[in-house]
């Protein structure tokens, strides 16, 4: 018998997810559930064990359900965007063409792309229920009632990933058939998880739970969310939590809630596979290019920068190449929407200005450094235009180090200076000093990345990979700068301690310099080691 | 004019380029080739067989793990930057700018030749001109078909009008028409401009056209070179594709569709 046609396509969409572990791939299915099985039966309740009372406090409270309500929205979004981004960040038209060819129907495609990646999505739920359960154990939910919660919860995360999954499907041949379509999708899949992180902040750090303690804006929320299916499994994981072993309190509203549940993924599943006749098309919707504008002011003085002759062309080019990419530009959004996130939410508003400092220094300046340098060069067939040609990769480095300093001081002395202007009663003086000293810093910073960057080129194309380099070297300088400042203090070259008689800021400010200090000639160092391995790779 | 009073302008020596553990991918294996002066070599081999990593050594892109060559008279390891200037290259796989448009991206190309601006402006007007693509001289390259693109990466591998010019499938990705203006550019550039030329393709007809002399090169090693005419006379065969294939090994006629015998049925 021939199997079904979103069957096949599953397969090979499983074999493709797996190419990586193919090794274990016979025997993944098997770790995995046993795996699951410990998280779920030993480690979850390990986990929340130390919480179950403020969460048993917490049940009864206003605040509930309209909290629950957003960490489940969280969930429910961030499975919806993980196919997206995941699609987004590779987009492929070339297997389109593949299933198009063939007699499949489109929505089996959808289907065996979505059943293909099943497995990993079905791990992702588990653990999540794993947690939530853990929660629910120790309250005493009888049988009935835990039976209830899981294949709530299950099909309120499925119904998330298959929405992904046809989002991503509509959004991905879309895009694919634009020029610009590939740098817009990768741009999108870097900045579309921003506005979790700033409820993921909120709650944990803007006072989000406390506000919801108020009836009033409780009860907003909760009317406010009450419309997404993933509130509806809240309502439930709360009724069931306040009246644990008694389903028959919540019977009516858990019985309609769960029908409107189930009703919401049928219909889910029925909209999408009409939509996949529309989401597999090879047809091009545009044939417009973009053109490139005569040199404006800008790029002028960048090739004055770059001294007016030879040298200033390629600075501009290389300026040009790195400004034209969406994805590169939403790094850069990234990078100041987490500072001013991490500022607005996290950090202490009232704080000092040494307080600053240690934001500026930890946190604003190596995220800026990191997401501005990026990866070093697009494939190794770019990086050998610059070795064909005489000196190339001197002028290759010198030209990325200049144009990585000229977009990240400019924006490092606008994020330093408002978050400086935000300490009550601050003087010009200080702001000054701090903006001074961060944009020596971010000099530094950015040399060590991009020494990083070259001594480890990534090649390649996959944004996932590329990805994964500059969040190693982010972590590199987050490390270094904490562990600098820790090891300089330890071996005595600390001027709060050398100079007794400075005030702490001041203080503050000689060490990181020192710091800054430290970091440009090691910067200097990975470069020039950087520059010799770029001459040496073939 | 005799070969031999002729300038020799690309010499290897035993050039040699060996990759793996213990050396045991010989990519180049002991190289022995002369190119002269206003010549148009054409070096031939199946997929893998030693070509681009030629190209590559013979532009100072990679380094030799034995062995040397010279370039127009520079020696390619020690004169790095000499051989760089003066050679031209249309890599078989080349990186391009896609955020660039044609203009700015020869004008790059240009500069990294250190080509002087006034110069460069002109010269970039003309090549844009004669390969067409004036009139779309400011689209970002992303949006250009892989013809175009190819004919862009042409025009600057002349940009710094070097001496010596190395084409890897110069013709792989054009129509007919575009095909048919490169060759004329190339037999121009041999015969007007005295340039030396260097061209690795898997489309005979274009080496036979265009090439003085040919070399085939197979799992590293030359084992042929000479006119077209002395490959098909020493192999005694009629074209120079059977001539190939006698050198290099081919599939048999008879196994071409033993597949299908084996499995008649269709679906």
């Amino acid at each position: 018998m021939v199997p079904p046609k979103w069957l096949l396509i599953a397969r090979n969409q499983y074999r493709i997810s797996t190419s990586a572990i193919r090794r274990i791939r016979s025997y993944f299915l098997y770790l995995a559930i046993g795996l699951l099985a410990v998280y779920v039966g030993i480690i979850a309740p390990a986990i929340v064990n130390p919480f179950i009372d403020d969460f048993l406090a917490f049940i009864i409270t206003h605040a509930a359900v309209p909290l629950v309500q957003i960490m489940l929205f969280m969930f429910f979004f961030f499975m919806i965007l993980f196919p997206i981004s995941d699609t987004l960040r590779e987009l492929q038209t070339a297997q389109i063409e593949i299933f198009l060819a063939a007699p499949v129907k489109p929505s089996d495609v959808l289907l065996g792309e979505f059943l293909g990646k099943m497995p990993f999505y079905a791990i992702a739920i588990a653990v999540l229920i794993g947690t939530f359960t853990a929660f629910l154990t120790p309250l005493g939910l009888d049988m009935a009632q835990i039976a209830i919660i899981i294949p709530v919860f299950v099909i309120t995360f499925l119904s998330a990933f298959w929405i992904g999954v046809v989002i991503a499907a509509v959004l991905g041949t879309k895009l694919g058939k634009i020029a610009r379509g590939k740098d817009f999708g990768r741009a999108l899949a870097v900045i579309i998880v921003l506005p979790m992180i700033a409820v993921l902040y909120a709650i944990i750090g803007g006072g989000l739970p406390e506000a919801l303690a108020n009836p009033g804006t409780s009860q907003m929320v909760r009317t406010a969310l009450s419309v997404l299916p993933s509130s509806w499994s809240a309502e439930i994981f709360v009724g069931f939590a306040s009246n644990p072993g008694d389903i028959g309190a919540v019977g009516f509203q858990t019985l309609t809630l769960f029908g409107g549940l189930l009703i919401f993924f049928i219909a889910a599943l029925w909209v999408g596979t009409k939509v996949a006749n529309r989401a597999y098309s090879l047809d091009s919707s545009s044939f417009t290019s973009s053109r490139a504008k005569p040199d404006g002011f800008f790029y002028k003085t960048i090739r004055f920068v770059g001294g007016s002759k030879s040298f200033g062309t390629v600075l501009s080019s290389i300026f040009k190449d790195y400004s034209r990419r969406l994805e590169n530009l939403s790094w850069i959004i990234y990078a100041v929407g987490l500072v001013v996130l991490i500022r607005v939410f996290i950090s202490d508003s009232s704080s000092g200005p040494f307080d600053q400092l240690m934001f500026l220094s930890m946190m604003a300046i190596p995220f800026l450094a990191a997401f501005v340098v990026g990866t070093v060069s697009r494939g190794k067939d770019t990086l050998f235009i610059f070795k064909k040609s005489p000196s190339g990769i001197w002028k290759f480095v010198k030209a990325r180090l200049l144009q990585a300093w000229s977009v990240a001081v400019p924006i490092a002395t606008v994020l330093i200076a408002v978050s400086t202007i935000l300490i009550p009663q601050i003087g010009l003086e200080i702001l000054l000093i701090n903006v001074v000293w961060g944009a020596l810093r971010v000099l530094a910073l950015v040399a060590v990345v991009l020494g990083l960057a070259i001594i480890n080129p990534i090649f390649a194309e996959e944004s996932r990979e590329r990805n994964m380099g500059i969040i190693i070297n982010l972590m590199i300088i987050l490390f270094a700068t904490i562990g600098f400042e820790i090891g300089l203090s330890r071996v005595g070259l600390s001027f709060e301690k050398m100079l007794p008689h400075l005030d702490k800021f001041t203080a503050g400010v000689f060490d990181h310099l020192l710091l800054t200090m430290v970091f440009a000639l090691v910067g200097i160092f990975l470069l020039y080691i950087g520059i010799r391995k770029l001459d040496r790779i073939e | 004019m005799n070969n031999k009073s002729k300038k020799v302008i690309i010499r290897t020596d035993k050039l040699s380029k060996f990759y793996g553990k213990g050396n045991e991918i010989k990519a180049v294996d002991e190289l022995n080739l002369e190119i002269y002066e206003g010549e148009t070599f054409g070096l031939l081999g199946p997929n893998g067989a030693g070509k681009t990593t030629t190209v590559r050594l013979l532009n100072c892109i990679i380094k030799p793990t034995s062995g040397t060559a010279t370039v127009n008279g520079y020696d390619i390891i020690k004169k790095e930057t000499e051989v760089k200037r003066v050679t031209g290259l249309l890599a078989e796989s080349p990186g391009l700018y896609d955020k660039l448009s044609a203009y700015e991206f020869l004008e790059f190309m240009g500069a990294l030749y250190d080509v002087p601006t006034d110069i460069l402006t002109e010269r970039i007007e003309d090549l844009l001109k004669l390969f067409g693509l004036y009139k779309r001289r400011d689209y970002l390259l992303e949006g250009y078909s892989r013809g175009m693109k190819q004919k862009v990466l042409i025009a600057s591998s002349l940009i710094h009008d070097p001496p010596v010019l190395f084409f890897d499938e110069p013709t792989s990705m054009l129509d007919p028409r575009a095909a048919l203006m490169v060759k004329d550019l190339i037999k121009k550039l041999a015969d007007t401009a005295g340039k030396t030329i260097f061209i690795c393709s898997h489309i005979l007809p274009v080496i036979e056209e265009l090439c003085d002399r040919i070399g085939i090169i197979n799992q590293g090693k030359l084992i042929a070179i000479g006119t077209v005419n002395e490959i098909i006379a020493k192999t005694k065969t009629k074209t120079l594709e059977e001539a190939f294939i006698a050198i290099t090994g081919g599939v048999e006629e008879k196994e071409l569709l033993g597949w299908r015998e084996q499995n008649s049925g269709t679906p």
